[in-house]
């Protein structure tokens, strides 16, 4: 690199932060609960979806086989 | 010795995914009972009948020559149902079926892969030349239901379809060698 060419790297905001052990382990306590939170939420809507469909709609239009 | 911050993190993702591996297994385990429940209280199953048949001369003799196509009841109350599926048309174009009746529907294609659904019904299945796609159904609610091609055949696809007409009781007469036709309108 040119010396006359500034580096991300000078710049504060664009470096990663140092990562602090115990302020990692604090905020992942917090974290995984809320993604499964998340794809809990979300499952539980595609199985009341799956569930309401099978019930009024499937089962209504009568036997198969 | 006491765990470091890592390993505690560890343990808690690992807890954390057993306890959805728990909660997939139960959705998993409900999901087949209900299969299972519904299949042996009230008859719904994924229709699998494996029977062959020769493409070249179904319709030459046998059970899908043209004489036996259509509905006829036969002397026990069963009620069965011949088709054809060919390009572009469904033989015949118009099925009579009775409402609240089992039915078995069987079809057959001499040409290429056709399917078929019935709107409003769980019928819908595959007729694969060389073999007899078979339906045993219950039609509940009367009036003409609207049996379209669902495999694209060809250039006349979208002109194949055909009509069940569901009667009611009263109205589904067969005649004296237990045919039944759609009703004149």
């Amino acid at each position: 690199m040119q010396s006359d060419q500034s580096s991300a790297a000078d710049s504060k905001l664009e470096v990663a932060d140092e990562v602090d052990e115990a302020a990692l382990a604090s905020v992942m306590r917090t974290v995984p609960l809320g993604a499964a939170v998340l794809a809990g939420t979300m499952v539980a809507l595609l199985v009341l979806g799956y569930l309401l469909i099978y019930t009024l709609v499937f089962i209504p239009r009568g036997t198969i086989g | 010795m006491s765990d470091t911050p890592h390993e505690l993190q560890e343990s808690r993702i690992l807890r954390t995914e057993l306890l959805w591996a728990f909660g997939v297994g139960i959705f998993v385990a409900a999901s087949l009972s209900m299969i299972v429940f519904t299949a042996l209280t009230i008859k719904i199953n994924p229709p699998s009948n494996v029977e062959r048949i020769d493409p070249k001369t179904l319709h030459l003799s046998g059970e899908f020559a043209e004489q036996n196509l259509g509905t006829t009841v036969f002397g026990d109350g069963t009620v069965i149902v011949r088709a054809i599926a060919t390009q572009f048309m469904f033989v015949p174009q118009c099925i009579a079926v009775p409402a609240n009746r089992r039915v078995t529907l069987r079809f057959a294609s001499p040409d290429v892969l056709h399917g078929l659904l019935i709107t409003g019904t769980n019928v819908n299945t595959m007729v694969v030349p060389g073999f007899v796609a078979q339906v045993h159904t219950e039609f509940t609610r009367t009036g003409d239901l609207l049996m379209p091609c669902h495999e694209f055949c060809g250039q006349g696809h979208s002109e194949m379809w055909a009509t069940v007409q569901v009667l009611p009781a009263d109205q589904f007469k067969p005649g004296p060698d237990g045919r039944v036709s759609c009703a004149q309108r």
